[in-house]
């Protein structure tokens, strides 16, 4: 407890170091006119106007009155900084100690000051005790817009250094994104799969970028008061966009169903903010990022109800930035808020990459697994004894018939090998592969076995031992016709839209009491479809009156 | 003899035809094939036999289920399969023989040779009997002893019931493990249900078991029982 009256003691005394005033300043007061009398301390101005008039290009004069509670020292000069517009000479105590722009002169034109400037008071004008600031000025652009001038008195490097430290801290966090929107951009133009929401995310961070820069841009770079408002415009244009953009981003994300809707309205609002609040450039902003947030807290709420993963990380991210907004004046918070969500943008879509990488290693897998699968084919057990009891039986009743079987067998396990590795083969390898094994099942079964393909087209290609795994089946489930064969006729056309395989086994099928066996041939067909065409195939297998029906149907990649 | 083979290969069948034919020659009174378990099936509907020669892959169908029901039947079955991993489950179920393919002429007939000689099974775990047009399966070890009645046998089980089998005690013989003694041309006991030997008068001996149930002895089984029971 009594560390932590210390503490808050201690956080009491470094405010009130800082937070000593070092001058009072009295209200601004204005006149019309050019006299070098107003530049002096004695001159009276109580009957000048608190206001401004509107007095196109002429010269005005501005007049303060200061109480310093401590001197200018060597060690730490005092400062005067002016936000106003227009082109001005400053006068403390009646001497000129500073110029912002060029006021106009005979025949030369005003050369227009910056919105905020510093200057100097010298150690021997800044004494404790009263003085008088003086202000001869000219605002012969943007004339109608009659802004009021604010006066600040601190010390002059305290005054040069605080915009640059923000500035400095903000632009660590512009890097950040623009790092960001480079990888991204990167990611995105070396990706087999276009990922649109990728685009969004690096345009959107390149444009947070911008948006940073703009805003501090003004501590380094003296824009003339005639053009302060472009800045803003480009503001106001970067968070609309950026406004519409995280929605969009987390819609397409989190699988928004009412995507169009959705987006649609946001537009529409965001425009009649515009329209609305022309000319009131930080409001027009904080509005956009309302509009933005109510967006986005729809899109998040809903995917949190469709269990979406990383949905609670954004919603948390969402709710600390309507904090931070509620906190903290709009100008900050708005960068805060906007900080917030992009971070959460940037954690959600590493989530999706880890998401992919998974993707990516169980397809890995899962090529290793057919690999190993149509290498299974032939020295399962099942195949590889019951062809070497035949083979036995050929070679005690007829050795010639016997080596034949043999150069048969040895051909299908060459063919095999060849295509273990790949995961698509010239159609003319599968063919030959079905070729050799009905020769090395018609000495098994003594059934004839007979193979027919028509309009195959060389340089089509397919995955490996798709069709002789329809073959097997067609072998175990089919009986023979009386005249003892079963016909395999592979048929290949091409469609605007697809490619079409059809086999059909002639013959008499086999009612068949479990499907087991089927069962794992058409999982091998169908992950191998999968590994190679995505989802863009349909496979069916049905009977027909003449026997069997397998038809493969490959659509183009879209 | 009647024997059915089941085979979907149509060489590997036409072999196993070939070599049987030489062996029994002209004992042999029938012979059928068939490719399927279906077809099997409905010839064992109504056929009896004296021999199954059973692969337990057929066209893609598990022969495992045919031998549930096979095995409960009189007739002896010998299986030919590729899938040796097989061989243990099926002597437990009470296959006479596994023939691992490929196979040549001797190993065949060795397993044929297992029909006509005494011999002891390996391993068989259980029997299958048929109840009420249901198989059930008994545990060999919960049997006390075996009764031939007729052309069927009784199985005393150690929980007082008593089930009936088709295969007669000869084999049922060749396929029980050595811990199952033929004690008399009608009993077969599992050894550790023998309490002890009683001698009557006129040589008449009696088989005392631990439930207190007494079985005669055959006169010339009399001392191999002794010897296995009491090692002299």
């Amino acid at each position: 407890m009594n560390r932590f009256l210390l503490f808050v003691v201690l956080l009491l005394s470094f405010s009130s170091c800082h937070g000593a005033q070092d001058a009072t300043i009295t209200e601004v007061v204005y006149q019309v006119g050019d006299e070098p009398i107003w530049a002096s301390p004695t001159f009276d101005d109580r009957n000048w106007s608190k206001a401004r008039a509107y007095i196109q290009d002429r010269i005005f004069w501005v007049r303060a009155h200061v109480d310093l509670e401590k001197a200018g020292r060597v060690e730490e000069h005092l400062g005067l900084r002016i936000n106003a517009f227009g082109a001005f000479e400053v006068y403390w105590d009646g001497q000129l100690i500073g110029r912002n722009g060029q006021n106009k002169q005979g025949g030369k034109s005003e050369i227009p000051g910056t919105e905020t400037s510093c200057f100097v008071i010298p150690d021997t004008l800044a004494t404790k005790g009263a003085h008088v600031l003086a202000i001869r000025a000219s605002q012969a652009y943007l004339s109608s817009d009659l802004r009021d001038v604010i006066v600040s008195i601190d010390a002059y490097r305290q005054l040069i250094k605080s915009p640059f430290i923000g500035a400095s801290l903000m632009n660590m966090v512009a890097g950040v994104f623009l790092v960001a929107a480079v990888y991204y951009f990167f990611i995105f133009i070396n990706s087999r799969k276009r990922d649109y929401a990728v685009l969004i995310f690096c345009i959107t961070c390149f444009l947070f970028f911008i948006l940073q820069l703009t805003e501090y841009l003004k501590v380094y770079v003296e824009i003339p008061y005639a053009q302060f408002y472009l800045r803003l415009k480009l503001i106001g244009l970067l968070t609309f966009v950026i406004a519409f953009l995280i929605p969009w981003y987390f819609s397409i994300q989190f699988n928004f169903k009412r995507k169009g809707l959705l987006l649609g309205i946001l537009g529409l609002s965001l425009l009649l903010i515009f329209s609305y609040n022309y000319g009131h450039y930080d409001l027009t902003a904080w509005y956009y990022g309302r509009a933005m947030w109510c967006a986005a807290f729809l899109i998040v709420g809903n995917a949190i109800l469709q269990k979406e993963k990383g949905a609670g990380i954004v919603m948390t991210g969402l709710l600390v930035s309507a904090l931070v907004d509620y906190f903290l004046n709009y100008d900050l918070s708005l960068f805060i808020s906007f900080n917030i969500i992009v971070m959460c943008m940037l954690y959600l879509h590493t989530i999706r990459t880890r998401d992919a990488e998974n993707e990516y290693s169980s397809a890995l897998l899962l090529s290793a697994r057919l690999k190993t699968e149509l290498l299974k084919k032939n020295i399962q057990p099942h195949f590889i004894k019951n062809t070497l009891t035949s083979l036995m039986d050929w070679i005690e009743e007829s050795p010639k018939q016997g080596l034949v079987f043999i150069q048969a067998l040895s051909a299908e396990f060459d063919l095999l090998n060849e295509m273990a590795d790949e995961t698509l083969i010239p159609i003319q390898k599968e063919i030959e592969l079905c070729k050799v094994h009905l020769k090395v099942m018609q000495f098994r079964k003594e059934v004839t076995y007979h193979w027919s393909d028509t309009g195959i087209d060389q340089k089509e290609t397919i995955p490996p031992a798709i069709f002789h795994t329809i073959l097997e089946n067609g072998i175990t489930h089919s009986k023979p016709l009386p005249d003892g064969c079963v016909s395999f006729c592979l048929n290949f056309i091409k469609q605007p839209d697809c490619k079409q395989y059809t086999l059909l086994t002639i013959a008499e099928n086999r009612k068949s009491v479990s499907r087991k066996e089927a069962g794992t041939g058409f999982r091998y067909i169908t992950a191998r479809l999968r590994e190679s065409y995505g989802e863009n195939w349909t496979f069916t297998s049905e009977a027909r009156p003449e026997g069997w029906m397998t038809t493969i149907k490959i659509y183009n990649q879209k | 003899m009647r024997i059915l083979i089941i085979e979907d290969e149509t060489r590997i069948a036409a072999r196993i035809e070939r070599m049987t034919r030489s062996f029994f020659a002209e004992k042999l009174k029938r012979l059928d094939r068939f490719e399927s378990i279906e077809e099997g099936l409905s010839f064992l509907a109504d056929h009896e036999i004296d021999l199954l020669l059973l692969d337990l892959n057929l066209n893609g169908e598990n022969g495992f289920s045919l031998l549930e029901s096979v095995l409960s039947r009189s007739f002896h079955t010998i299986v030919i399969s590729a899938y040796t991993e097989k061989a243990i489950t099926a002597f437990e179920y009470g296959v006479l023989d596994f023939v691992a393919k490929p196979f040549d002429e001797n190993r065949l007939l060795q397993a044929f040779l297992r029909i006509s000689s005494p011999g002891q099974g390996k391993g068989l775990r259980f029997l299958a009997v048929k109840k009420a047009g249901e198989i059930s399966m008994i545990e060999v070890q919960d049997l006390i002893y075996i009764k031939g009645a007729g052309i069927y046998t009784e199985l005393h089980l150690n929980n007082g019931k008593l089930e009936l089998h088709d295969k007669s005690l000869e084999k049922l013989e060749q396929l029980l493990p050595p811990t199952f003694e033929r004690v008399h041309k009608s009993y077969i006991v599992a050894m550790d249900h023998c309490e002890k030997i009683m001698v009557n008068s006129g040589s008449k001996y009696e088989l005392m078991l631990k439930n207190g149930e007494l079985l005669p002895i055959g006169r010339t089984r009399y001392s191999q029982l002794k010897e296995k029971l009491f090692g002299q």
